[in-house]
């Protein structure tokens, strides 16, 4: 006897083609397939369509996902100091520049005379006390002179003195030439007055060394600085570039891989 | 002794991540054969399957374990597949190779069983069920894979839809019927009788 309650009854028919849910309810529709032509061929055909779709298969591929910790890097107070990160030319030329700097503003002083090799530091340097001035050789004031600015000036000033002087002593030994002398020049300096235009000279010295060492280290600061921050934009663009290309690079290699494994697959 | 999702998921939350490690390999396969049958994109579909993995463990600590964690998991594929259609406003696309491959059909052999023949009527059927798949609406046609190939009750999937039980029969019935009518204009499924057995 043909049950009219299961027939177009999606419930039950699909309940009964996948064997799910009351159990009774199935054993009674199964009853009614018995009778009903028009239900048994209908889960027939929903059958054989099951059947078809277990041909759908999704092609082979290679699934290797996983999940990695990155191990956390907290930035520390003196994370700029991570030397590693920066290139090696970068590098090189951060030490030269301190060196340089640091070189500037110590006023290192290498020398070699009778005494052999001497290295001293600027604020090492001291004034030489009046009594200590001493005639100087050729060889001497060559190399003196060409230390610094002051000094070409200072035994410039000791020549002009002792031209000015050498008369003054040949007129000593001669009355004639004495006076000739005395007649058509300065009269001579005294010992005070040579040693206080000296100190006056050499104070007007310092004053410009110490000017110009000044505005020396702030032209070095601001390169110094101007350079720091080239790097660092140099040093991040790099970084950029190289992340993209290594990422450009690992999904290449990934698309290899896969085709790889495809091939491989395909063999015999 | 093989650990269930459960426990895996609990050791997870707790920091676990070689658990995690071990669902993924678990789960890696039925994922990426959703995502390919609901997109149709080789592709595609393992990127879809590593956000859907990525996502997880991102929401792991939110997960309370109401669901199954596969149903859970099927649900983020799902709504990533849907994310992926609206985003390319495209119908599922199936890459459905020309020709045929003879080292292909030799390679895709079940067993040594089944002759080559066997082998290239299984792949030309399976051809049309995926042309006929695309032409089904994405309820249907997810309701459908959930069942087919998953093997989810009827109850996990109208959970996992957010429908109720019957909704879930009818899409099922409708998208039965609709891919019987293709199969059999396409003439890979013969037309049953009225009055065959089942």
């Amino acid at each position: 006897m043909i049950d009219p309650r299961f027939c177009g009854n999606v419930d039950v028919l699909m309940s009964y083609l996948y064997e799910e849910g009351d159990n009774l309810e199935r054993q009674a529709f199964a009853a009614h397939l018995a009778g009903c032509e028009a239900c048994a061929g209908e889960v027939s055909a929903m059958r054989a369509v099951r059947g078809g779709l277990a041909a759908w298969a999704p092609p082979e591929t290679v699934l290797d996902f996983r999940i990695v910790r990155e191990p956390e890097s907290r930035p520390g107070r003196f994370a700029w100091l991570a030397i590693p990160q920066m290139p090696a030319w970068a590098q090189f030329a951060a030490a030269s520049l301190v060196v340089g700097v640091a070189v500037g503003i110590s006023g290192l002083e290498v020398r070699y005379d009778q005494q052999g090799w001497t290295v001293g530091a600027g604020w090492s340097r001291q004034v030489s006390a009046p009594t200590e001035v001493a005639p100087l050789s050729g060889v001497q004031q060559a190399s003196t002179a060409a230390d610094a600015p002051w000094r070409a000036e200072l035994a410039a000033f000791e020549q002009k003195l002792r031209s000015e002087l050498r008369p003054a002593d040949a007129a000593g030994t001669d009355p004639a030439v004495r006076q000739a002398s005395l007649a058509g020049s300065k009269p001579p300096m005294g010992d005070r007055e040579f040693m206080a235009r000296v100190q006056e000279l050499i104070d007007a010295s310092e004053t410009r060394q110490q000017r110009e060492m000044a505005v020396r280290i702030a032209q070095v600061t601001r390169d110094f600085d101007t350079q720091r921050r080239t790097d660092l934009t140099r040093v991040v663009d790099g970084m950029g570039a190289l992340e993209g290309r290594t990422g450009a690079a690992v999904a290449q290699q990934r698309e290899l891989l896969n085709y790889l494994v495809r091939v491989s697959q395909k063999q015999p | 002794m093989t650990a269930t999702d459960e426990e895996l998921v609990a050791r997870s939350v707790a920091g676990d991540t070689d658990s995690f490690n071990q669902l993924i390999l678990r789960w890696e396969r039925p994922i990426y054969a959703l995502a390919y049958r609901q997109i149709g994109r080789e592709d595609e579909a393992r990127d879809v399957c590593q956000e859907a993995f990525l996502r997880a463990f991102r929401a792991l600590p939110g997960f309370k374990g109401q669901a199954k964690f596969s149903s859970w998991l099927y649900r983020i594929t799902l709504n990533l597949c849907r994310d992926w259609m609206r985003r390319q406003r495209r119908a599922p696309f199936v890459q459905v190779p020309e020709g045929v491959d003879v080292s292909d059909l030799a390679a895709a052999a079940a067993g040594p069983s089944e002759s080559i023949e066997d082998v290239i009527g299984r792949k030309d059927l399976g051809r049309h069920v995926a042309k006929a798949m695309q032409t089904l609406p994405d309820e249907q046609r997810s309701t459908i894979l959930l069942k087919e190939y998953h093997g989810l009750t009827f109850q996990e999937i109208a959970e996992l839809q957010g429908c109720p039980l019957s909704t879930v029969k009818t899409r099922l019935y409708q998208g039965l019927t609709v891919l019987r009518r293709q199969l059999e204009r396409s003439g890979v499924v013969t037309a049953t009788p009225a009055g065959g057995r089942p």
